[in-house]
Parts: structure tokens; sequence; C-alpha cells
């Protein structure tokens, strides 16, 4: 990922965005911060985020009209958040903090002719910028109207404090008799600006002309006007402020000769890309105050109300988004940041491979935003610059390898030599539900005899995984067996090889089984108790297929409960994208809040649904339960284990092969027939540590032919070791009757260079 | 790593050379990076033997630790 990638990255994720009640303050006061302050009681917080925004806060947050309220999300459901009074109750509550900070002095001289708020705002923002600033104001003292506002809401002596407070960064005040054109054109400063919310000589005021209404800049060059409000402007105060604001920054940009306008932004008036959803907001109405202003209690329970406004969208549906504490803007910078690092560890890379690719996001982002994308082509580049870790994917990608060696096959219906249609029912689904294959494979020869069937894989994790060049490969040959059976239709049982076969060989011809199944569903097909039907992920675009799928179950009659998250939807069970393999821990939070989605018995037409969502304990059952009762599996059977699924496919493959007398069964290899006795809790921990009994077998009968064992000088028990490609495999078992009693395995990646002396 | 990872229990016996393993320096090698470590080892055919808690557990960490590097 190059820089300019990230930041288009970046751009889609809109989390970052300003809430509608900061967007809307001409000040940008962090809105939405300081009332969440104020709700938790930190009252001294809220002040520090309202002094980071405001000039002179203990003025501006008493006489604030709280334009923001006006964009407040709350605003029909209970009435927007009383932003200005949580304001002004904060702002009394707390003082003021003694010092203000200033930027080391300029040389630059600025002259502030009147003193509203405009003038006031000006001459602050530039003192803090270290600019030496004199007030010129009328023989009545700085404040202009200001000093006519009600005691209640600001007090002369709090106007005074204030204005104290300026002199502090340097400020200095001028009285004059009147503000007229003069000191706008003496000598001795450098730029001046022209409070117009102060009584200034009218004959002079006239002729000041209209200033620019971005910059505030008039045509003579370094003078500034503003303060242009009406009298009975609703927000007559803060648009001064805001216009005091803008010309401060003209100034300061006119002092340092930089442009006035280049990568300025304008104010927002409300304007956000924020999304925020409001559909579990409750109405709630606003807190009446008991006096004239909210007590602190008060204050507290309206902060309450507000909605802190965020979009995480897609981190609400998703475990994995959650689980690792931020959102897709934030991890763009880590999966960037992750393939930047030269020395170091690479900490993204865990984060990178736990997700499911399973599209929820995209789907659910306003912008489209896919982590999918991102992280798969985050795996391909580790891939490709060999800094993949090699545990990640290892036991998906060996499990792929076997699909597609002993597990496969292809052939066209017994006896027959072309095929209309080649079934293929996926690795996952021969290996889980050997029995329920075949038992589809001969209906689908009842409706067209000359129904062939290929067993293999899609090649699904080499994608996932981001090996390009090994899934390439398989794609190759998939294209080539499948032109050496005729080019046939292929009937999937699985949405993922569907997917894969669609995406990426478009000119093969596939459809779903579910569709054929739909028109012609088995005659003994019988409904079951009511289920929630739970679509696999990577059916999430594929309607056709959902679609036929509930169009089957309302045929035999099978009853379905709600699932909120389903059609395009839908979640992943945990096993997409290889998280499983990637991140075990993660994978059962995935799944367990999955099932958690619903009350009732789960179904669903994948196997490795099926596999994942029952070993969390919930009944789950596959359409093909329904369909076939003579071979069906009880919804609370336990999952496959993982030597299971490896036999079960050969087991598969030799049952069909009995059908075609030419053709020679797999011989049984001589370490395939070691007995072993695995006790349950052996099996548990066979299954967390990735062990196959394929692999114990292997690795007794090579330790057995090489009389390589180490044996306990008490207890009789052996140790057997043997590296098996990556990975190097420990047993230690008792030999009894030729029958080997498991006793543990474990297994490691490093390899051992022998003893050293 | 330059560790002993010596289990307590060392009453074990190499089948192929009926001698007991002894405290022994051994070389691991993973993804680049060579550790030496104390195990026990065969001191006629220079067999090792890797304890189960010292795969599942230190081994494991440092693995994935290099792996990340």
């Amino acid at each position: 990922m190059e820089q300019k990638d990230l930041r288009e990255w970046e751009k889609r994720c809109i989390q970052e965005e300003p809430p509608a009640c900061r967007a809307g303050c001409p000040l940008g006061v962090d809105a939405r911060g300081f009332v969440l302050a104020v709700k938790d009681d930190d009252l001294a917080g809220a002040r520090v985020l309202l002094e980071k925004s405001m000039p002179l806060a203990g003025i501006v947050a008493r006489m604030c009209e709280s334009p923001c309220e006006q964009y407040c999300l709350r605003e029909n459901l209970g009435g927007s958040i009383a932003i200005g009074s949580l304001e002004r109750m904060c702002i009394k509550a707390v003082p003021a903090k003694k010092k203000l900070l200033r930027l080391p002095p300029r040389p630059k001289k600025v002259a502030v002719i009147g003193a509203g708020p405009s003038s006031l705002t000006v001459a602050f923002d530039l003192a803090k910028k270290g600019y030496p600033v004199s007030i010129f104001h009328l023989q009545d003292g700085p404040g202009g109207w200001l000093r006519s506002i009600p005691e209640s809401v600001l007090s002369g002596e709090m106007l005074e404090e204030e204005l104290l407070r300026l002199t502090t960064l340097g400020v200095t005040y001028c009285k004059v008799d009147v503000l007229d054109a003069s000191l706008w054109t003496q000598d001795g400063f450098d730029a001046f600006y022209i409070g117009q919310d102060d009584t200034l000589m009218q004959v002079d005021a006239l002729k000041i002309g209209v200033p620019d209404s971005f910059t505030f800049a008039l045509d003579t060059p370094g003078l500034f006007t503003g303060g242009l409000s009406a009298e009975d402007h609703r927000y007559r105060f803060i648009t001064d402020v805001s216009q005091g604001r803008e010309a401060a920054v003209s100034i300061d940009r006119f002092l340092q000769g930089a442009s006035l306008t280049a990568a300025r932004v304008a104010l927002r008036h409300g304007k956000t890309d924020l999304y925020t959803s409001l559909d579990d907001i409750d109405f709630e109405e606003r807190v009446v105050a008991s006096t004239a202003g909210y007590t602190r209690d008060e204050a507290q329970k309206e902060a309450a109300r507000c909605i802190d406004c965020q979009c995480l969208e897609c981190v609400k549906g998703c475990v994995y988004l959650k689980d690792y504490g931020a959102y897709p803007k934030i991890y763009a910078r880590r999966v960037y940041n992750n393939s930047a690092i030269v020395k170091g560890n690479h900490q993204a890379n865990g984060f990178i491979n736990s997700c499911s690719l399973c599209g929820q996001c995209e789907t659910i982002c306003p912008n489209d935003f896919s982590m999918a994308d991102l992280c798969l082509d985050a795996r391909r580049t580790m891939v490709e610059e060999d800094r993949m870790p090699g545990s990640a994917h290892w036991f998906a990608l060996e499990e792929m390898r076997s699909a597609r060696t002993e597990g496969a096959l292809v052939r066209h219906a017994p006896g027959r030599e072309t095929s209309t249609t080649l079934f293929y029912p996926g690795c996952q689904l021969a290996g889980i539900r050997p029995q329920q294959t075949l038992r589809l494979y001969d209906y689908l020869q009842e409706l067209d005899p000359a129904t062939g069937l290929w067993l293999d894989c899609c090649g699904a994790p080499g994608y996932w995984a981001g090996r390009e060049n090994e899934f390439s490969d398989i794609l190759g040959d998939l294209e080539q067996i499948w032109l050496g059976m005729g080019e046939p239709l292929v009937l999937t049982g699985c949405s993922t090889c569907l997917k894969m076969f669609r995406d990426h060989l478009p000119m093969i011809k596939v459809e779903s089984v579910w569709g054929v199944l739909a028109e012609q569903p088995p005659a003994g097909a019988r409904a079951g108790v009511a289920m929630a039907l739970s679509d696999p992920c990577t059916s999430r675009h594929d309607e056709k297929t959902q679609k036929a799928v509930r169009k089957m179950l309302d045929t035999i009659g099978q009853t379905l409960t709600p699932l909120e998250m389903s059609g395009d939807l839908t979640e992943c069970c945990g096993f997409g994208g290889l998280m499983e393999s990637a991140n075990p821990v993660l994978t059962k939070k995935v799944t367990a809040a999955r099932v958690a989605q619903t009350e009732s018995e789960m179904l669903t037409y994948c196997a490795m649904c099926r596999d994942q969502l029952a070993r969390t304990g919930k009944p789950v059952s596959h359409v093909l339960d329904l369909l076939f009762h003579d071979v069906a599996h009880s919804a609370t059977e336990p999952s496959p284990t993982i030597s299971e699924r490896r036999k079960n496919r050969r087991r598969l493959k030799n049952d069909v092969l009995k059908n075609y007398p030419d053709d020679a069964l797999t011989e049984t290899l001589e370490w395939e027939e070691l007995s072993l006795h695995i006790e349950p809790e052996i099996s548990i921990l066979l299954e967390e540590r990735r062990i196959l009994e394929d692999d114990i077998r292997k690795v007794l009968y090579q330790t057995k032919q090489q009389g390589t064992a180490l044996i306990h000088g008490e207890n009789g028990s052996k140790i057997a070791s043997a590296q098996l490609g990556q990975v190097t495999f420990w047993v230690r078992y008792k030999e009894e009757n030729s029958i080997f009693y498991i006793e543990s395995c474990w297994s490691h990646r490093m390899t051992i260079t022998g003893g050293v002396s | 790593m330059n560790l002993s990872f010596l289990p307590e229990d060392m009453n074990w016996t190499c089948e192929l050379c009926q001698e007991k393993l002894q405290p022994g320096l051994v070389e691991l090698h993973y993804v680049g990076s060579v550790f030496k470590v104390e195990l026990p080892v065969c001191p006629t055919c220079s067999k090792v033997l890797i304890p189960e808690e010292l795969a599942v557990g230190r081994m494991l960490e440092v693995e994935q630790l290099l792996e990340d590097k």
C-alpha cells in the first residue's frame, strides 16, 4: 500500500468526521466531547474543551446563541441537547485558568479599532500568536454593546475580568474619543482590524467598503473588517465572534506573507459526512431547568440525552472490528504502518489475518469501505514479500491440499461417458456430511442421469490466504478438469465454491444445487421445528440462491423464525477468510455472537456454517437433514473432528470409486492401519492443537520403523517424533497388543539441528 | 533464548542407543534466527527431546514473535 492508497482508504471511513453540532459551531467547539464530559460530571474537562476553541470563554460561553443546537440529531427525538445552557452552567461552575499561553512575541503590530465581540476575538486570537495588539475603544471602556447586557447574563464584573485576562496576553487598551478613519490610517501598525460591532464614526464607516466574505479582507492591503451582523440577527454575537476569528486568521496569514485563501477550510454550517443511525434512539424530552440555569444534576441529566453521534455502523455489526477497538480509518493506518515497517514487530499481522473477508462492512458502510479488500490486499503483499507468518494459514492450506489430492475425484455417472451436469459438493460438505453428499448425488442422478461427480476444493483457502500463485494454479487446474469433462454445467453444494467459480472462472457455467432442489425437492423431504435460517456469508450478494433456499424450505413447509442479520447483511460463522485458522480465540467470540442472535434452533445450507455454529452447542441443522430424512443428522450432533473430516473425504472417494469397477480403490497405506486409542480429552487437545490422527499415525509408524522412540525409565511411556512438512510432531504413548494408547501430542515449527557439544 | 529447558523428569532413554538422555546444548532454528538451548539429548546419536511444556509455552511464544518480526 502506498501513502496515496492510504489516503484513499482513510477518506472512505467517515467516523472521524465532526458530529453535526461541531460542524454547526462557527468556532468548531467540540460540542459532543463537551456534552459527554458534562454527562460524566467532568466539568473541569468540559471547560478545557470550551477554552480550546473559544476566545475569552468566560464571555463567549455566556453569550453564545448556540447555532449548534439547530443541527443536533436529537431535535426530533425530544429536542436538541441544550448545549448553550450546559455551557453556561459549566462556565459558572469552573473558574478560568489563571494563565493563558502565548507564543513568543512577534515584531509586527496590529491595531484593532472598536472593542465589540469581533474586536475582542481578533485581539485574543492574534495576541495568543504573539502579535502585540492595541485595542482602540471609546470612553466607556472596551466591550462595546457587551456593556449593555443584563447582569444576569454577563455581569460587568465578569466582563472586566475577561478584559483583564486579555492584557495578560500583551493586549493594550487605548481610550479614544471617536473611532474614525484616522485610527486605521495611522502609522506604527502592520495590520488593522475595524470592528463594526462598535460605534464607529458614521461618515468614515460608510467609506470602509464591503470585505471579502471568506477572508474579511478589504481592498486596501492590511485592512480587515468584521462584526457586520445586524442588531436583530438571531445569532448576532456568535456571528460577530466568528467574523473576528476569520479576520484574525487572515491577518496572521497577511503578516506572514502567506495566501489568505490557500488550504483554508470554509465554515461547515452544520454540514458533515458523519453518518449516525437513529434507529435505536428513544424519544426523550429535554430536561427543564428548575431555576434560571441548570443545576449540576440537571445538566448531567440533560447531557445524558446526547446521542454521542458516531458512525461505527460496520463496527456495530462485526465482532472482529469491535474486538480490535477502533474503526476502519484507524485500521487502514495500522495496515499501512504494518507494511511500511522495516525493523521491529509487525503488530497488525494478527489483525490482517483475522478478518473473515465476509463483506458485511462494505454492505453496511455508506461509503462501501471494504475491510475484506484492505486485508486481502495486505495478505497478498505479505505473501509476496515473504513475511506472512507461517503458522497463520498453515492448517487450512494443508486441508485444501489434502482435499485436492487424497480427497479429489471427478467422474461421469457410472456407465456414462459424458455429463450434462457435474455435481460439485465442495470439500467441506464432503468432509462433514459424506453420506448426505452421496445421497444428494443419487437424487441429482435421478433428476438427470447424466450427472457426474466432482470432488475437489475450489481453492478458496489459497485465495483467502493471499497466495495468488497457488490459487491461480488451482484455477488453471480446475478449468482443465472441467474442459476434460466436456464443459458441463457445474452445480455446487457450497456457496463459497459457487462464488469462487463465478468470480474467478467465468467461463464455467455454474449454479447452486439448491436452485435445482427448489424446483424439484425430494419427495421424502420433511420440515423440522421452527428454525432461524443463517445465510452463509459467501452468499451475501447471491439473492438468487438465497431465494431458492427459502422457496425450497417453503415448499416443504419449513417455518423460519426471523434472524436480523440475514440476506445481504448476513454474518460469517467464523470460518470465512481463514479467521478460524489465524485467530481461533476470536472465532469463538464471532460464532457465539452469531448463535446468540436467535433463541430458535438454526438452519443453514453451508456445511462449514453448520460445523462452526454447532460447536457452540446450539442445535444447528443443514438443509440436507430436512431434504433426506433417511440420512438426517441430529441438530445437536457434535461437529466432526478435523481427523474425521479427512477420513470422511477419503471414505467418500472410495465409496464413489466402488461404482466404477475399472477403477482401483485408493490403497490403504501401512501407516493408516495403526490402531490408536484416543480418550475424549486427548481428542479435544488434538483439535485445539490442530494435530490429525493421520499425523500421529505417520509419526508412530516412522518412529517404529526406525526404532527411534524415547522410553521412560519407570512408567513405560514412549515418545515418538517426526518432522512432517513444516511442523515437528511429538506423541507420548503406551503400546499394548499393537494398540497405541495416546497420552499426549504436541508440535512446534522450530527446527532442531541436533545436539551441540 | 539462551536458556535451559530441562524437564523435571529426565528419566528418558534413547531406544536406538539405549543411552539415558543427558543435558546438552541444542540449536533451534526459526525464520532466520538461531537459539542455543539446553535440552535432554542422547549422548550418542544426539536425539533431542522437546518437552511438551516448552513446545506449547515458551517455544510457541517465540515462534509467534519471530513470525511478526
